[in-house]
Parts: structure tokens; sequence; C-alpha cells
């Protein structure tokens, strides 16, 4: 679909269940999902940007959709942290929420986001990077379990490196939070902080609590007899005729 | 105050220049290109060379001095640049200081005959400065 809309040259937003993807003239410009911190938060965490500076710009050019410009014309940025930083996030929610596991897809033609324009990258860039970042994570780590649960922390084997942007990842991992709340902790891109996550475990640095104890919770006795699902009487003179005509072929 | 794509042009007037571009290390994402790829994809160039640096800002060896003076800082690289020689030709990759959490670098490709090493490491550290700094 996204596609289609790229070679209409269609303007609107892509709906789906993990995220929403902004057009303009077919060109991805924007893209946000609940699964990914937005520019907000990773420019305010680490410090770059004051919460009262970003709320400011919303204030006075969201009505224009010019907030990226604000940030840059009122100084608070320079263009190339902006694009840096809007390009690593429009990436990072276009891989939540064009996943397959998104749900059904709609269009609103004309809607546009409140940020603006900065950077417009075409959207056959943005399906190809996304389907790269899937196969990257299988490829460091085929489990997907560690997506999505709390992980703690293992003991590194002895002259195990670990590295200081993990270091500070698993300072973070308290067995509670999960990489999506990590990432927004931490301020950096979920994606990233999933590829991190996966990275560890590859090395055998991290673990879900659930690994830990795993008898905890006996499974469910199987139930003891298989439903069947309710059937109609056959249809005897359909059979009949069907036999015969499969049999005429013969 | 220039943007990633004015950043890469001037990159690619310093003599020799065959490709330039900006990567993020920890996705291998190619945030902008310029030039041509040794490899005629600078999208595989791309997620190669960010393995090369992430080798380079993750292991304990090259960063651990680095850590001492301003804290462990995200967006502060403990490496400055890597350099890679080729037969044909020469490979600068100079990591970029945001102030927010990121992990980008931008990568030099350079003729071996016709491009000058050590001209091109200090214009690439001046550029990964303008490029944030203005």
């Amino acid at each position: 679909m996204l596609v289609r809309l790229a070679a209409e040259r269609a303007t609107g937003a892509l709906l789906r269940d993990h995220g929403t993807l902004y057009l303009v003239d077919g060109r991805v410009v924007h893209a946000e999902s609940p699964a990914s911190p937005g520019m907000d938060v990773l420019l305010t965490t680490a410090g770059r940007l004051p919460r009262e500076n970003w709320d400011e710009a919303v204030d006075r050019a969201g009505a224009h959709r010019a907030v990226g410009r604000f940030l840059v014309d009122s100084g608070r940025l320079r263009d190339g942290e902006l694009e840096i930083c809007h390009l690593g996030a429009v990436f990072d929610a276009a891989f939540f929420a064009l996943s397959p596991t998104s749900g059904p897809t709609r269009f609103r033609y004309g809607v546009g986001h409140w940020f603006g324009t900065v950077r417009p990258v075409s959207a056959e860039a943005v399906e190809r990077e996304t389907l790269r970042r899937r196969e990257l994570l299988d490829a460091v780590w085929p489990y997907a379990s560690v997506d999505s649960a709390p992980v703690v922390p293992r003991p590194a084997a002895p002259g195990q490196g670990v590295g200081a942007r993990r270091r500070a990842l698993l300072a973070a991992a308290d067995g509670v939070r999960t990489p999506a709340e990590l990432a927004r902790v931490l301020g950096r891109p979920a994606f990233h902080t999933l590829l991190d996550v996966r990275r560890l475990a590859a090395a055998g640095l991290v673990e879900t609590p659930l690994d830990a104890a795993p008898d905890a919770t006996p499974p469910p006795p199987p139930p003891e007899w298989s439903p069947v699902p309710p059937v109609s009487d056959p249809d005897i003179a359909l059979l009949r005729r069907l036999r015969d005509a499969l049999e005429a072929h013969l | 105050m220039p943007g990633i794509d004015e950043c890469l042009m001037e990159a690619m007037t310093l003599p020799g220049a065959r490709g330039a571009s900006l990567v993020d290390w920890n996705s291998g994402l190619a945030l902008g290109t310029a030039g041509e790829s040794p490899v005629g994809d600078h999208e595989t160039t791309a997620a190669e060379t960010a393995e090369l640096a992430r080798a380079a800002a993750e292991f304990d060896s090259f960063t651990a001095a680095a850590e001492e003076p301003p804290a462990e800082d995200g967006g502060v690289p403990p490496v400055e640049d890597l350099i890679v020689t080729t037969r044909a030709g020469y490979h600068v990759i100079r990591f970029v200081r945001t102030s927010f959490d990121s992990s980008v670098f931008l990568h030099l490709w350079l003729d071996r005959d016709t491009g000058n090493l050590a001209l091109a490491r200090i214009r690439l550290g001046d550029l990964a400065e303008k490029l944030v700094l203005g």
C-alpha cells in the first residue's frame, strides 16, 4: 500500500495499529509510534533541550506545522542536529508502524503532522530499511521474546567486555522495564534498544526473569475432550453428485 | 548552518573524494549519501562500515581511557576516528559528537593516488563539528 501511495504521490496519514506514517507528495516526512520515543523524549532526556523550549516550539509553530523549522530558526537546534534526530525518530517509528503485526492499514488523504517537514525520505527507502532491520534483529538473536519482556542482567564471563552504551542499558534493566520503557528512560530510539538487548541476549548478558524460574507455574492440563465444531447433516445428494462427477473424470 | 547534504557535498570537494555518507553505527542506517560506493550500493556500505565503527566504539580497549574526563555521556564518542587503508583507497570514519543520544559517523572514501589523507582527516573532523554546532 505504501508503494502505491508513493506512486500516486499521495499526501496524508497512513494509520496502523502500531504507528502512523505521514506522507507529502508520496514521500515520508514524519512517523510516530507508541512503541518508540518521540523527538521530544530524544532531545529532552539527555538535556539537549529543556522541556520548556520544546513546549514553546509546539505552542508557537505547531499550528503552522513548522515545529522543526522553529527549533532551528529560534537557535535552539542546528540543522544537522535536527536532521539527525528527526531521521532517527522517523525510521524508528516506521519500523514499528510497518511491522507485520501492526494490523489493518488505513489512509487519510490530506492529513499532515504538526512537526512539519524536515528531510523527506522516499517510501521505498523506508520500507527497505524496515525490512533490513527485521532481518538484522533475527540475524543477531532469532528469539523475539526479549523484545517485549523485562530483562535482567546476567554476570559477564571473565574478560567479556560490554561497552559503555550497553553498560548504561544494563544498569537501567531492572527486571520491570521492557525494552520500550528502557528506550524512553535512556532517551534512545526503541529499535536501537531492541537491537542492543538482542545483542546482549546473544552474548548471554541478559535474560528474561521467566528464564530464571521456568517452573513457577505448571502448564495448564490439556482439556479432556477436544471440541468438535458443530456440523450440520451432510447433504447426501450433493456428495453423491460429487462422487459421480469424480468417477466420470477418472 | 549546514545540514546533512551540505556537509556531504563539502566532504566531496576534498581532493580524491569518491564517496561520502552519514551513517548510524548502531543500526547501520545511511542518513545521507553522496558520490559512489565501493560496492555500488550505499546501503550495503553503510551496514558494513557501521559494524566496523561499532566494534571500535564499544570495545573497552579503545574506550576505557576516554571515559574518565566528562563521564559516560551517550552523545560523546570516546573514539574520534578510524582509518582503513586499502590498496586502492582510504576510508576515514569520523564519529560525530551530538548532545543528545545518537550513534552517527561521517564516512569518506578517498582515492589512494589523488587523496590527501592528512588533509581529509582534519577537514572531516571540522565537518563533523560544524554539522551539529553550526
